[in-house]
């Protein structure tokens, strides 16, 4: 002490008073703490991802970095650490480290796992018998929906994982929230078991948003048990946070109304809402299409969040990316398994084969994608994380890039980086010491972490030393990609301005009936001419396809599909619900969208299931393969609801478990609907009133959308079955001023036509199912061309991803089944759905002005003998057969290429001692393919352990 | 004797609304087998059997002549496999009789528990399905099958062959995978243990045939401790070789397995479900199995399959010389769409199947594998005149099929739906 300099010695009583408070001077009998002043000596230092001081030194006085750099003088008073040899880096910064109860992991979400269940008859998502309070005490009334929640409040050290966490090299983190869907926020702290008050960096990061439907983990299950549910929790609660914001603002100019109080929730929100300084909001996705999703909602409310990736965005780079938005990325790479038999790899799809391969790869792209990416550990063990951290690096993650991701990178996101991220002067120091030149070495040895200044040696056991990767990694052949995007098998086959199709029967379901010899002229998507002889036309300059007498009929309209929709097709829970959208859930990468051009289908009716009698808001998309979810809508389309009668609203089917849910009877589908309609118009009224004396109004997506309907903005397609519960809610909705858009079923709908056909709703039947459960005892295969006869729009449609493959020869049925006309049986999947729609201006004919969407078969396409060859969307090529083939045959030689190489990792032992959650990973479905696995439909016998009827 | 079996077949037969001694009928068209038909057609019957059959034959003034000019003459449709009679609404437990509790039930039979005036019959009937193979499900050894006519008062007459196989439910040989979310089997079998698994499986079907076989020797031991015991008795016709094992598996291993263990003991079996078995088509030949295919309108396998894989399936089948047999899904679902039999095979034509097999596949080759093969399946001298008249190709769904013929006589093809039919297109118009 003697010789410190006076001056120095005062600097440091003056900084860091502080830390000599009576607290350092401890008790006798206590250990006396060391002086934390440190001079590491000798060392490379990696200042910051780009800039590396070769054998400089790093001056630390109490937790601060006091200088770096090399060749000046070390004052006596500091501790010498020796460290030639070895390279100090950073400190690294974990930005999601995931904090809970029972091990909390990141977000997958799943299709569904009650698929299997062995009940005789489990629905989709267990209904609710439970009214839905939330969570307990004030803040949203609805489960998950918890901002408020501050982790800072309860959050103790994890001495363990801390310890883990510090041995990697990690000195920091954000401690994220991770339950619920509104999660509420997490500090940021340092990774030092001490006082919690001394590890605090800040105490809120941001406010943290799952795409989690959280009720379906209860049982019963409670709303939002679906996908698509949580999506209207999202809106509803931004909604009433705009709405109390209203009122604090109306109340504060009309001082003499009663006090308005928010709530905390609100509150909570109410700070990511704020135009300035707002809390920032982070997202995690839980799969590649939903960041897509969170996207399109951060727009819908002018929010620039924080993503946390899934590792899945190679799957649609294009939709899952954005330039203008910060990710946050895990590392978990699924691992092989070991199968032992030919036939257990022939169980391994492509896709898995595919996530296998691309996951390496992800880091990179994300970072050429993204603004961007930070890493997390979270869902990974440590061994691990830095394994696949060289994988990514072997793939193309740049030194400099995977530094950033795990050191500035996230400092910025977590608004820390003015004293953390880099070691400069004056920043925290935050930093660990490893053996050698570099951190990304294969058996990287971590000397020592040191978190605000305090250091913590690890003592590296020789045994994990055991060198052999380095000189084999030259060796080694570079591991680089093979698997192919999904998108490269999903692209337009042919495309052009302006083409003539000639030759060709063509089935124009409109008044020129069938026309052999015959010509079509699509110009910009649209068909402009229709004839035997076009003429006018510079045929030299259009391109000409020959079909050869082929049969062209307009594409196939299924007015009833479950198809492609992701996270559950019901929103089971609640008897009303109006507000969620299936639009939110479409699967643009499913599979149905190829196997069903392969049937000449281009555009679906999407539905909700049919566990409620008010369920969600349907989508009409085109199977334009290959496009994003929001370009396979139909922009124009009017839009509609799904609503349902019956047994299935009532719980029939369910198990004697649920039977207290209103209605659980006829009588009762009808009170409910006549309740909800009713308290849409005193909505509409109170909303009047309050627009009139100018006070803030409390929107509410249900009543909304019922409004809607009663406006007749919205078309209500309704899942029915028995001819008393048709005509009754045909009744109901007459007193409404509704016209129905469409019954959907209506299989006993043959036993009152006439009233069908009157009151002017589409009659979308099956052709020929019955007898799968009591109310469909009287379903009739002669029903379709019945209701035809008197006066009903009548269409077949496929409830089932296997019928929707062949609704041609569906159709046929009607000429079987009541003796139809051919071109009247074809209209029943095509014209006429387009009429249930609303939208047979554009589709469902071939006539001059209609979208160009056809498709072309070998013969007449109500004959088995006849293929579907090619599908046309608005003059774009889709589908083809030939095409397909050769698609199928290259999957195949992919497929092939990467079961070869999985062997060959497997039996050089490249892949070692891998985690039991890498391997898991490996079988997992994501969320986008795991849709394809069920049928969806009452209708195939696939159902029959499931029991499910949408 | 005439007089008897007319007296028999009116006793028996109450239903059939005219049973001449002699009937000609004259079609458009005979479709007498798959590979061969007579246009125009005729069919001589005596007493329910076809006495002649030809483009043009000879025969008595006296005889009743039916006229089809316009139609068309097919064999009766034959099911490979339903549970009509057993289920009627597949929700409603009370009305399942389709399946039993147990995993080795062999003296379970399935035609004891048809329901021969269930509303389904008809309805399969309506579409020229004039007969099924009723197959008992539930657990590995569910039972044996009955074939049965899908016309009659009773079980009794409608009953043609009892134990025509007994019924084995192969245990199941895919891979389960650990699925990460899943919180009810956090810890799923190794891959390992697995395989392991899968032979214990095997060795269980061994050793429970083992047993029946030492029953068997017991039985002729006529040791005096002898006990007869309902589910070895229900074994000893297998053992003997009197009736084949039919196996139901789909996936490749799982027929694999089947096929070896069969071979090395000897026994004849016939493949049911068979979704993966167009993967083994050669081998399925060569060891002369004949198939039953149940998924064509099921989706392939995985997601980046091809779309058409299991439309292709038969066609591989049939090509590499499979005896194959086309039919729906088992269970209480597909009982109410019997009707559309024709329809599954049908789809296989435009996917390489060619016409001829995909009737054969619901005709003859079924009656060969239910063992009926010398009365039904075809129109030839000697068999049953069981058949239907249609409008056009049975196998195209805008025919209308129009009369059944059933032992030479007529049978009804109203049904709920016809009934229904009528009741509502005779609603005044409002």
């Amino acid at each position: 002490m003697l010789n410190i300099h006076k001056n120095f010695l005062f600097l440091i009583f003056s900084l860091v008073a502080s830390s000599l408070n009576g607290d350092e001077f401890a008790f006798p009998g206590k250990k006396p703490k060391a002086l934390d002043f440190h001079a590491l000596v000798g060392a490379d230092i990696q200042i910051d991802p780009k800039k590396r001081i070769k054998q400089g030194t790093l001056l630390i006085r109490d937790g601060i970095i006091q200088q770096v750099g090399k060749g000046f003088d070390i004052p006596s008073a500091y501790r010498i650490w020796k460290m030639e040899g070895k390279t100090i880096y950073p400190g690294l910064i974990d930005p999601y480290l995931l904090t809970g109860s029972n091990e909390p992991g990141l977000l997958e979400l799943d299709h569904d796992q009650h698929v299997h269940a062995t009940a005789d008859l489990s629905f989709h998502g267990i209904p609710s018998t439970r009214s839905d309070p939330g969570g307990r005490g004030p803040g949203f009334e609805v489960s998950g929906v918890h901002p408020q929640n501050k982790l800072v409040t309860t959050f103790q050290p994890d001495g363990e994982k801390w310890k883990a966490l510090r041995k990697n090299g990690f000195t920091m983190a954000h401690l994220a929230p991770s339950d619920g869907i509104f999660r509420g926020t997490g500090p940021c702290v340092h990774l030092l078991n001490e006082n919690p008050n001394d590890s605090i960096v800040k105490k809120e990061v941001a406010q943290i948003l799952a795409f989690d439907p959280v009720g379906k983990k209860e049982t019963p299950s409670i709303y939002p048990s679906s996908l698509m549910g949580v999506f209207a929790v999202i809106r509803q609660a931004f909604l009433d946070v705009g709405y109390a914001q209203h009122q604090l603002s109306y109340h504060a100019k009309n001082p003499k109304t009663l006090p308005f109080y928010s709530h905390l929730g609100i509150e909570a929100l109410s700070a990511v809402l704020k135009k300035q300084d707002a809390m920032p909001l982070w997202i995690e996705s839980g799969s590649c299409l939903m960041t897509n999703r969170a996207i399109k909602l951060s727009q819908e409310f002018n929010l620039s969040p924080v993503l946390i990736a899934t590792g899945d965005e190679w799957r649609r780079p294009e939709l899952a990316c954005s330039k203008s938005l910060s990710y946050i990325s895990p590392l978990i790479f699924p691992a092989l398994a070991n199968l032992k038999e030919k036939e257990d790899w022939e169980q391994i799809s492509l896709d898995q084969l595919r996530a296998w391969d691309h996951s390496p790869s992800n880091p990179a792209l994300l970072v050429k994608k993204t603004k961007s990416l930070s890493l997390t550990t979270t869902g990974t063990n440590f061994n691990e994380f830095h394994k696949n951290l060289l994988k990514a690096i072997e793939r193309g993650l740049t030194k400099e890039n995977a530094l950033a991701a795990l050191t500035i990178n996230p400092a910025k996101l977590l608004g820390t980086e003015k004293y953390a991220g880099t070691l400069e002067k004056g920043k925290f120091a935050n930093l660990f010491v490893v053996s050698g030149e570099s951190y990304f070495s294969k058996n990287v040895s971590i000397h020592s972490t040191w978190v605000k200044g305090t250091p913590f040696i690890h003592h590296v056991q020789e045994t994990e030393k055991n060198d052999d990767g380095d000189i084999n990694a030259s060796k080694q052949k570079p591991d680089i990609l093979i698997a192919q995007s999904p998108s490269k098998y999903r692209k337009p086959i042919n495309k052009s301005a302006s083409i003539l199709f000639t030759n060709a029967t063509i089935w124009t379901c409109a008044r020129e009936g069938k026309m052999k010899n015959g010509e079509i002229l699509i110009e910009n998507g649209k068909i402009s001419a229709i004839g035997k002889t076009l003429k006018g036309l510079d045929r030299s300059k259009i391109k000409l396809i020959d079909l050869q007498g082929k049969h062209i009929s307009p594409g196939i309209i299924d007015c009833h599909s479950h198809a492609m929709i992701l996270g559950r097709v019901n929103e089971s829970t609640l008897p009303s619900t109006a507000m969620v959208r299936i639009e939110d859930v479409i699967n643009s990468e499913s599979i149905n969208i190829e196997r069903q051009l392969a049937g000449g289908v281009t555009v679906c009716n999407l539905l909700h299931g049919s566990a409620n009698p008010i369920g969600g808001q349907n989508a009409v998309i085109k199977l334009r393969l290959g496009n994003s979810p929001e370009n396979l809508l139909i922009k124009d389309a009017p839009k509609g609801i799904k609503f349902a009668l019956g047994e299935n609203v009532k719980q029939a089917n369910w198990g004697d478990k649920y039977t207290t849910r209103f209605p659980q009877s006829r009588m009762g589908v009808k009170t409910f609907f006549e309740n909800r309609f009713l308290a849409a118009l005193a909505y509409e009224k109170n909303l009047t009133r309050e627009t009139k004396l100018g006070i803030p109004q409390k929107k509410n997506l249900e009543l909304e959308t019922i409004l809607e309907i009663i406006r007749g903005d919205r078309l209500i397609h309704c899942h029915s079955y028995r001819q008393d519960e048709i005509l009754v809610f045909l009744r109901t909705m007459e007193k409404f001023g509704v016209r129905v858009g469409s019954l959907q079923h209506v299989l006993e709908g043959y036993k009152v036509a006439d009233e069908i056909a009157r009151h002017g709703a589409g009659a979308s039947t099956f052709s020929d199912w019955w007898a799968y459960k009591f109310e469909v005892y009287d379903a009739i295969p002669y029903a379709g061309s019945i209701m035809h006869d008197r006066g009903c729009v009548v269409s077949f449609n496929s409830d089932s991803p296997d019928h929707a493959r062949r609704m041609n020869l569906e159709a046929a049925k009607a000429i079987k089944y009541g003796g139809l006309s051919e071109m009247e049986a074809l209209k029943f999947v095509t014209l006429n759905p387009a009429k249930q729609l609303g939208i047979d201006d554009r589709v469902g004919s071939i006539e001059i002005g209609k979208d160009g969407d056809f498709a072309v078969w070998s013969g007449n396409p109500l004959d088995y003998r006849s293929k579907c060859e090619q599908t046309w969307i608005e003059g774009t090529l889709f589908y083809e057969i030939k095409t397909f083939k050769k698609r199928d045959l290259e999957k195949a030689k992919e497929r092939d290429a990467l079961i070869a190489k999985a062997m060959h990792t497997l039996n050089s032992g490249k892949q070692k001692s891998v985690s039991q959650n890498a391997k898991a990973k490996f079988f997992r479905h994501s969320l986008e393919t795991a849709c394809d696995l069920f049928p969806h439909s009452c209708r195939s016998h696939e159902n029959h352990k499931e029991g499910v009827h949408q | 004797m005439k007089k008897s079996i007319l007296l028999f077949i009116l006793l028996v037969s109450p239903l059939l609304l005219w049973a001449e001694n002699l009937t000609l009928f004259r079609a458009k068209k005979i479709q007498a087998t798959p590979y061969n038909s007579y246009t125009p057609g005729q069919i001589l019957v005596k007493d329910g059997i076809i006495v002649k059959i030809g483009k043009s034959i000879e025969y008595p003034k006296e005889c009743k002549i039916v006229e089809w000019k316009d139609l068309e003459i097919y064999p009766g449709l034959i099911s490979p496999g339903s549970s009509l009679g057993l289920a009627e609404i597949n929700a409603l437990r009370a009305t399942r009789d389709l399946s039993e509790v147990g995993t080795h039930t062999p003296e379970v039979e399935s035609w004891v528990a048809i329901n021969p005036d269930s509303e389904l019959i008809p309805v399969a009937r309506a579409n020229g399905v004039t007969h099924s193979l009723i197959i008992p499900m539930g657990g590995t050894i569910s039972g044996t099958s009955g074939f049965v006519m899908l016309n009659g008062w009773g079980i009794e007459e409608m009953t043609l062959r009892k134990k025509v196989a007994l019924h084995l439910w192969w245990p199941g040989h895919g891979l389960t995978f650990p699925q990460p979310h899943d919180k009810k089997d956090p810890t799923p079998k190794s891959i390992e243990e697995q395989i392991k698994e899968r032979k214990k499986r095997i060795l269980e079907i061994d050793e429970f045939f083992d047993q029946a076989k030492s029953y068997q020797k017991g039985k002729l031991s006529k040791d005096s401790n002898f006990r007869k015991m309902p589910s070895w008795e229900a074994m000893l016709p297998v053992i003997n070789r009197q009736i084949p094992i039919m196996i139901h598996a789909d996936e490749k291993r799982q027929i694999k397995a089947a096929i070896e263990w069969a071979k090395k003991r000897n026994f004849s079996i016939i493949l049911s479900g068979a979704k993966d078995s167009w993967k083994l088509a050669d081998l399925l030949a060569q060891e002369k199995v004949p198939v039953i295919y149940r998924h064509i309108f099921n989706r392939p396998n995985h997601r980046n399959s091809p779309h058409d894989q299991q439309f292709r399936a038969p066609g591989i089948l049939a090509h590499a010389g499979v005896h194959l047999s086309i039919g729906l899904p088992l269970g209480g679902w597909s009982s109410a769409n019997q009707r559309n039999l024709p329809y599954h095979a049908a789809h296989a034509v435009a996917y390489g199947l060619s016409r001829e097999k995909a009737l054969a596949a619901i005709t003859i080759e079924p009656a060969k594998v239910c063992g009926i093969a010398n009365h039904l399946g075809s129109l030839e001298k000697g068999k049953q005149a069981t058949f239907i008249a249609t409008s056009g190709d049975i196998l195209d769904i805008r025919t209308s099929v129009l009369h059944m013929i059933m032992k030479g006589g007529k049978v009804s093809l109203d049904s709920r739906h016809t009934r229904l039919r009528s009741k509502y297109l005779s609603r005044p118009r409002k």
